[in-house]
């Protein structure tokens, strides 16, 4: 019952994800749930402003110009900053008064998790709340990386016991993805230098000069495999752009890549 | 990684962890991830018995997830901003130190870190009669300078008795002491009724390279999860007990921009919600001409001048929601 019931309330809140941000995306109509989108990129690239970006298009109701859906916030490493949150809803809301603000948060909901496996856990325990919670369609993981180091020296020796528990993550995210009917955002830290060899980039050959990114992929393969979309966030250096940010989007499966610039004012990111 | 034991909670019995144990079940994730209709018959345990354990197992061991409208109720009176003594470094953070976060200033030897730790030090505890930890792990701390710094603010001797006995020093000469400090400030902090409204405020930690640089470049992995595990201890005790974090940090120049960063490498360039870099123009030995800038690397908000903000020595804290007009000045 609770999945025919989710399925059927979701699929009312299902199209509505297309207008999430357009212009994250290579194609139009993305993301759909089922959808996993992957952020990656260095410090300071603008991963985290822009996922407080799609938290207030997801909370801000439909008479602000909004989704009016629910989100689930799993932050692992007490990153999550509300004032900045609130400070963005200032701005975009026409009527910012407490109780709008309020409001809009509501719809969110936050978890902190210092361990992979307490990770695990927690998603198990997520679970009853995707079913009571139909509008709830948007998951974020900021960051799924976080536990890398700790997880790496804790497996000692064995690669398979370093990635299993994040395996094990990946295996239930997916599940809870394709069961409930969420898009799934999560972020990546660039934590590994860039492999030299060309043969090794993330690009074809062909396309090398136009789109060059510091991707060396270190997570388990469970994760690798289930990413739809992996959009690489970088800084401009050169005082000309105005636009200081940019991002280069991939649609894995269908092999469409686009490049876009935004930039990052008091109200969030503006493409 | 947990493993089931009887007691761990009710309904778990001895009898029943070894015909777990007997059926690959040996840990927490084990029990949870398993399919219990499945188990249930392997080992012929009740299935209820089994969903009830289940339920709670996961009530005990994961998180639990909080609606942003309370967080929010919560943050907006608890969170405090702190004057670091200079008006106009103030001024570049937006005000002063956030409680919440964990801010870093970076250096080369010289820069004047040290000195910004005890301006703080001596700013919250005189200032805001507030008291400060400071863990010092290159010796540089000198309770003679910050002294001198006390006597420059106030006149009279037993405020700056009092203001001295609010700053606790803690000497730590490798990362394993530097945690266990933490440690025992968690423990301290837990116990106290309403941690929010404590006076352990701020925490400066001069510095966080010298004790991590020793570990990093040998067996790799290793070094680096205890580098991120010394990451997330400083994170959750800000954003626990609304503290305000202070890391000190080397710089190393980026091999192709040319700017200076961070020393310890990219994982830790994620950790501090804000980055300061401290750079000395003139001679180290002219004393009197030493000019010392400040620049903002990093900043989780835009910063701008908040008319009517500018705070002087022995200011008031402001809690961020009276800087914002959402609560009326108390």
């Amino acid at each position: 019952t609770c999945a025919a019931f989710s399925l059927l309330a979701r699929l009312e809140g299902r199209s509505s994800l297309k207008n999430l941000e357009p212009c994250l995306f290579a194609e139009e109509g993305s993301p759909v749930h089922g959808d996993v989108i992957e952020f990656h990129g260095p410090e300071g690239t603008g991963k985290t402003e822009m996922l407080y970006h799609l938290v207030a298009r997801c909370i801000i109701p439909k008479s602000g110009g909004g989704l009016e859906v629910e989100v689930m916030f799993i932050d692992t490493d007490y990153h999550f900053d509300m004032l900045r949150l609130v400070t963005i809803l200032e701005h975009r809301l026409v009527q910012s008064t407490e109780e709008m603000i309020k409001q809009c948060l509501g719809r969110l909901f936050l978890v902190n998790c210092s361990s992979s496996t307490q990770l695990l856990l927690t998603l198990y325990s997520l679970e009853n709340m995707f079913c009571t919670h139909p509008s709830l369609c948007l998951l974020i993981v900021d960051s799924i990386s976080a536990f890398y180091w700790i997880d790496r020296s804790n497996g000692g020796e064995s690669l398979n016991l370093q990635e299993m528990n994040l395996k094990k993550c990946a295996n239930f995210l997916e599940k809870l993805v394709r069961e409930h009917h969420l898009a799934l955002f999560a972020t990546t830290q660039t934590i590994m230098q860039k492999s030299t060899s060309s043969a090794e980039s993330f690009f074809p050959l062909k396309l090398q000069h136009e789109f060059d990114t510091d991707y060396r992929p270190y997570l388990c393969k469970s994760w690798q495999q289930m990413v739809t979309h992996r959009i690489f966030f970088s800084k401009q250096f050169n005082s000309g752009n105005s636009k200081g940010f940019t991002v280069v989007s991939c649609h894995l499966k269908k092999n469409n890549v686009v490049k876009r610039s935004f930039s990052i004012a008091e109200c969030g990111v503006q493409f | 990684m947990v493993v089931l034991r009887a007691g761990l909670c009710p309904g778990l019995t001895e009898e029943m962890i070894q015909v777990l144990r007997a059926n690959s079940v040996r840990t927490v994730v084990d029990f949870v991830s398993s399919d219990l209709e499945d188990v249930s018959q392997k080992c012929s345990l009740s299935y209820k018995a089994l969903v009830a354990v289940r339920r709670v197992l996961l009530a005990q061991f994961s998180a639990f997830p909080a609606n942003g409208a309370d967080l929010y109720e919560e943050l907006k009176s608890s969170t405090a901003i702190l004057p670091t003594g200079s008006p106009s470094l103030d001024q570049l953070l937006d005000s002063g130190l956030y409680t919440g976060e964990v801010t870093e200033l970076m250096g080369t030897p010289g820069s004047g870190k040290t000195q910004v730790c005890l301006s703080i030090a001596a700013s919250v505890s005189l200032g805001l009669k507030q008291h400060v930890l400071f863990l010092d792990s290159t010796g540089g701390f000198t309770a003679s300078r910050l002294y001198q710094m006390l006597r420059a603010q106030a006149e009279d001797e037993e405020e700056q008795l009092e203001a001295l006995q609010r700053i606790q020093v803690a000497r730590v000469f490798d990362v394993y002491e530097m945690l266990s400090a933490l440690q025992e400030v968690r423990d301290r902090l837990s116990q106290q009724a309403v941690s929010c409204t404590g006076p352990l405020k701020t925490v400066v930690i001069d510095s966080v390279s010298a004790v991590i640089h020793p570990l990093l470049g040998g067996r790799q992995s290793e070094g680096l999860a205890i580098m991120m595990q010394l990451a997330r201890e400083l994170k959750m005790l800000a954003k626990e007990f609304s503290l305000a974090v202070v890391v000190t940090n080397q710089v190393t120049r980026d091999s192709s921009t040319g700017l200076l960063k961070p020393a310890l490498g990219r994982s830790w360039s994620f950790v501090p919600s804000t980055r300061v870099l401290l750079e000395s123009k003139g001679a180290a030995w002219e004393e009197a001409t030493t000019r010392r800038s400040a620049s903002l690397a990093k900043s989780p908000r835009q910063v701008r001048l908040l008319p009517g903000l500018h705070l002087c020595d022995g200011e008031v804290t402001r809690t961020w929601a009276q800087s914002r007009g959402r609560l009326p000045m108390g």
